[in-house]
């Protein structure tokens, strides 16, 4: 025994405390033992001041940040995020902002304590801990914690961290997100927990390692002194609580926050939703074979399925199981279940628990299931490349968001239902218009359309997984900072998910590069899907179309500029014109493509696909569509063919008008059409089996299915179930 | 907080002012809605069967004659809800370039090599039910099989008469169509 004398409460070590605190979670089911939670009970006016008190520090001190940070990611996007833990790395209380992290930064000191930082490295009142590192907690390593303990006369009382993502992060070419790496070396500076300051300062020989390692070390720092500036703005803030409520108030009060949200969530997800079992699945695109990686392993094309069950128990426990998920690989797109846990964190804030008392009791009620050495549960984590988890997440999180707005649809409780879409771009590095080499990762993929809701259409660029604020600042701002210049907005009409209710319209991005030296793109992925779309419309709903992106090249853009001749590039328009449409070589890349020299006057055009409709389309309000068409939003090409509206455009009034009798025999005659091409599922079976029977399928499908079997015996027999293959059956 | 059933019949049909939508998504829940959204659902089928859950916007699980059933509300049947809805739909799957762009055009259409989008129709009405995007070759999915029993005793308060096993049937109806091969 270490006759160390602890830290914490009552002379106990941290290690101590964050073992009685399981403990006494497994012995009673109940937060940290609190059984009979009172004090906030007792007396609400108080409990309400306690926690307001607590949320306002973490929100000031996120908008501390903003005032001293020079990253636009921070300053327009508000990519960062407080929270407040207890000594075991329990989170109390959160900021809004990228409140993925907020379990993953207390994933962090919990690390920190189980390996003995309070003897062997010391944690002292002042002290910074900087953490990048997925191999401990977190999603990638763009993503930087910065945490600090809270102590008060004498005894660590919490913890406070500062989740910042950053547009560089010294890693390989492009250098914040980089595809063409699929090795930890390459994934650039990795922090390992380690302590990067005392006395409330950055340590000066951190600072030059910063100075002489990052292209964009300025805007690191300076993001390490606004996410300290937001540590103590909030542990000075929660001294004063305590000196107006009393230690021993506030250390009951915040476990029984915590209790509190647990129990609230429970309640939540009985009253909201239906028990059973839930299914979807995600394919990953995974293509490397083309990507400049040394290890050569790395250089292969794969699909990997993550399949997804989610079981609502009786007991009101949710429980995600990935059963069948495909093989890990050498690519920087493995998740880790601490990242799991960060898209469950963010997915939670937007449905369940957005009243503003999130914290670790939101996550309780919750089990996840990651099957090893899956794509999700890597054991070779510590060897790979974690720059780029967003594949498999952000569509998982995008489908578990589905599947939650359908319990609460059964429910009755359809105004719930909301979901988003994944998406895509080019990032770049090179040589920026001030002459300097640097990553350039400007902030937008372009706006995604959010799902349809279960009572209207879905928000027009208004879905991303990141944060609850859809709002990518000003372009004049990002215009500053990476050498590109926004072209044109239009919102297109052909990126939704149709449905009875639509999703909403996606917003390409359309920039074209201005000013920069030596250049070099590659793809900046957040989505899972290029060649196939994800499954994602609800109840006869479509699915949002299929991402897109373009590298645009003209064939005399001075000559054009002179001559004052068109640009075209207000939008997509006609998807099916838009190649032969464009003055010059349209050169379509995938959603990772391999690094290619790219040159002034080269046009980026992402357009991603939206989320999912809901409902059979030929059920749309007719009131809506006019809406629609009168809005530029929608045209007479998919009222008719999708809609089976017809509408025809006044050109004195200027305004669309419904032939309501033409539309009710356009959709007498859908219906009739369905039933007339529509076979029985028997028929499809038969067909579909004698393809697999005769390995008739791509060979990345057919790699990709090997891959699930290999891991599932679960997984393969329900295929061979479905299909009634042999036993011995294999692709 | 409750809310009145023409509110909420106008809430479902996208009639509710969004000041009014907006505060019903702000406000506590009401601890009501499931009882009326059944008196709603209930209301609107032209059939007699008592709709226990509803699966998506015109299929439900109904009582009929001591089984649980999927039905449309046209009417259609489509066997024991425990068993994969989809199985006793019609499909339609758009698995080449042609059909794909009917729905997304030139640059918008996904790659049929890899994937196809299957839509189910009701054999009855021909509704569209469900639109499906997956790899060719992965099995139809059930999306949903509801541990009804469990519901209603242990979260309503109110047991329902024959409980069912909570388990998947859809075996039963895939062996069938084996012995046909």
């Amino acid at each position: 025994m270490s006759e160390h004398k602890g830290i914490g409460d009552s002379g106990r070590t941290l290690k101590q405390m964050l073992e009685d605190n399981k403990r006494l979670y497994e012995e009673t089911g109940c937060y940290a033992g609190v059984t009979d939670p009172h004090v906030l009970k007792n007396d609400p006016v108080k409990a309400e001041l306690f926690h307001s008190r607590l949320v306002s520090a973490l929100i000031s001190g996120r908008e501390t940040t903003k005032k001293v940070s020079g990253s636009p990611f921070v300053r327009e996007v508000a990519e960062l995020c407080v929270g407040f833990y207890t000594p075991e790395g329990d989170c109390i209380a959160q900021s809004t902002g990228i409140q993925v992290h907020i379990r993953c930064m207390g994933d962090v000191i919990q690390w920190m304590i189980e390996h003995n930082y309070e003897e062997e490295v010391g944690i002292d009142d002042g002290d910074i801990f900087s953490c990048n590192d997925p191999v401990i907690a977190g999603v990638h390593a763009a993503d930087v914690y910065d945490c600090m303990p809270i102590y008060w006369e004498g005894e660590l009382i919490g913890w406070v961290s500062t989740v910042i993502m950053e547009m560089d992060s010294g890693a390989v070419t492009p250098g914040c997100m980089p595809v063409p790496n699929v090795e930890r070396a390459t994934d650039g500076l990795k922090f390992c927990a380690e302590k990067i300051g005392f006395n409330n300062k950055l340590r000066r020989d951190y600072e030059i390692k910063i100075e002489i390692s990052l292209g964009l070390a300025d805007l690191f720092l300076l993001d390490r002194k606004g996410a300290v500036a937001a540590d103590i703005r909030v542990r000075e803030e929660v001294k004063n609580v305590i000196r107006e409520f009393g230690l021993d108030f506030f250390k009951q009060a915040t476990r029984e926050l915590i209790e509190e949200e647990r129990r609230n969530q429970y309640k939540r997800i009985r009253q909201r939703t239906i028990p059973g079992r839930y299914r979807d699945v995600v394919p990953c695109e995974i293509y490397m074979a083309d990507q400049p990686v040394a290890w050569l392993p790395g250089k292969k094309d794969m699909i990997r399925l993550v399949p997804m069950q989610m079981d609502i128990l009786p007991s009101g426990n949710i429980v995600l199981d990935f059963e069948g998920t495909g093989e890990w690989g050498w690519h920087p797109f493995n998740a880790t279940p601490s990242g799991l846990w960060g898209g469950i964190s963010i997915a939670v804030v937007q449905t369940l628990s957005y009243d503003g008392r999130g914290n670790l009791g939101s996550l309780l009620p919750f089990d996840l299931k990651p099957p090893v050495d899956s794509l999700l549960n890597p054991t070779e984590v510590k060897h790979l490349a974690t720059s780029t988890p967003w594949l498999p997440l952000v569509d998982m999180c995008s489908l578990w968001l589905g599947m939650l707005g359908s319990a609460f649809y059964l429910r009755g409780f359809r105004e719930e239902i909301y979901n988003y879409r994944s998406g895509s771009t080019l990032q770049m590095a090179g040589y920026d218009q001030y002459g300097n080499k640097r990553p350039m990762m400007a902030g937008g993929l372009g706006h995604l359309g959010a799902g349809a809701r279960g009572v209207c259409d879905g928000i027009d660029a208004g879905g991303w997984i990141g944060t609850l604020e859809v709002d990518l600042g000003a372009d004049e701002v990002w215009e500053l900072f990476v050498p590109e210049m926004e072209m044109g907005k239009q919102l297109d009409p052909y990126s939704l998910g149709y449905g009875k209710y639509r999703a909403g319209l996606s917003l390409p991005k359309i920039t074209m590069i201005h000013g920069a030296g030596l250049c070099v793109a590659a793809g900046l992925v957040g989505c899972a899907h290029d060649r196939l779309i994800p499954n994602i419309g609800m109840f006869g709903g479509y699915p949002g179309s299929k991402r897109t992106t373009f590298l645009l090249r003209y064939e005399n853009l001075a000559e054009r500029m002179e001559k004052r001749e068109p640009l075209f590039l207000h939008g997509m328009d006609h998807p099916a014109e838009f190649i032969d449409r464009f003055p010059g070589e349209v050169i379509p890349l995938s959603h990772m493509p391999a690094p290619m020299e790219v040159r002034n006057g080269d046009v980026v055009f992402s357009d991603n696909g939206s989320a999912g409709g809901l409902g059979d389309p030929i059920e749309r309000d007719l009131a809506l569509q006019k809406a629609d068409l009168d809005n530029g939003l929608a045209n007479e090409e998919i009222s008719r063919n999708v809609y089976c509206i017809a509408a025809n455009y006044d050109e004195k009034t200027k305004e669309w008008t419904i032939d309501e009798a033409e539309t009710k025999k356009l959709r007498e005659e859908k219906r009739k059409e369905r039933l007339s091409r529509g076979v029985p599922v028997e028929e499809y079976w038969r067909k579909i089996r004698q393809r697999v029977l005769e390995k008739d399928l791509d060979p990345l499908l057919t790699e990709m299915y090997q891959s699930s079997m290999k891991l599932s015996e679960v997984f393969t027999q329900e295929f061979k179930d479905f299909w009634t293959l042999s036993e011995d059956f294999n692709f | 907080m409750e809310h009145s059933k023409e509110d909420l019949k106008d809430l479902y049909d996208g009639n509710l002012r969004w000041e009014k939508v907006k505060e019903i998504m702000s406000q506590p829940k009401d601890n009501d809605r499931f009882d009326k959204y059944i008196e709603i659902l209930q209301e609107r089928v032209p059939w007699s069967e008592k709709i226990l859950l509803p699966l998506n916007e015109h299929l439900h699980v109904v009582q009929k004659d001591g089984e649980r059933i999927v039905k449309c509300d046209c009417g259609q049947e489509f066997g024991d809800y425990r068993r994969n809805w989809k199985l006793s739909a019609l499909i339609y799957a758009r698995d080449d370039r042609q059909k794909l762009e009917e729905i997304y055009p030139g640059v918008k259409c996904p790659d049929p090599d890899l994937g196809e989008i299957r839509e189910y129709y009701c054999p009855g009405c021909g509704s569209m039910l469900k639109v499906e995007s997956v790899p060719i070759g992965y099995p139809v999915i059930f999306e949903f099989l509801p541990d009804i029993d469990s519901f209603y005793r242990d979260w309503l308060g109110r047991p329902l008469p024959d409980e069912k096993e909570y388990k998947d049937l859809s075996q039963e109806v895939i062996k069938e169509w084996a012995t046909k091969v």
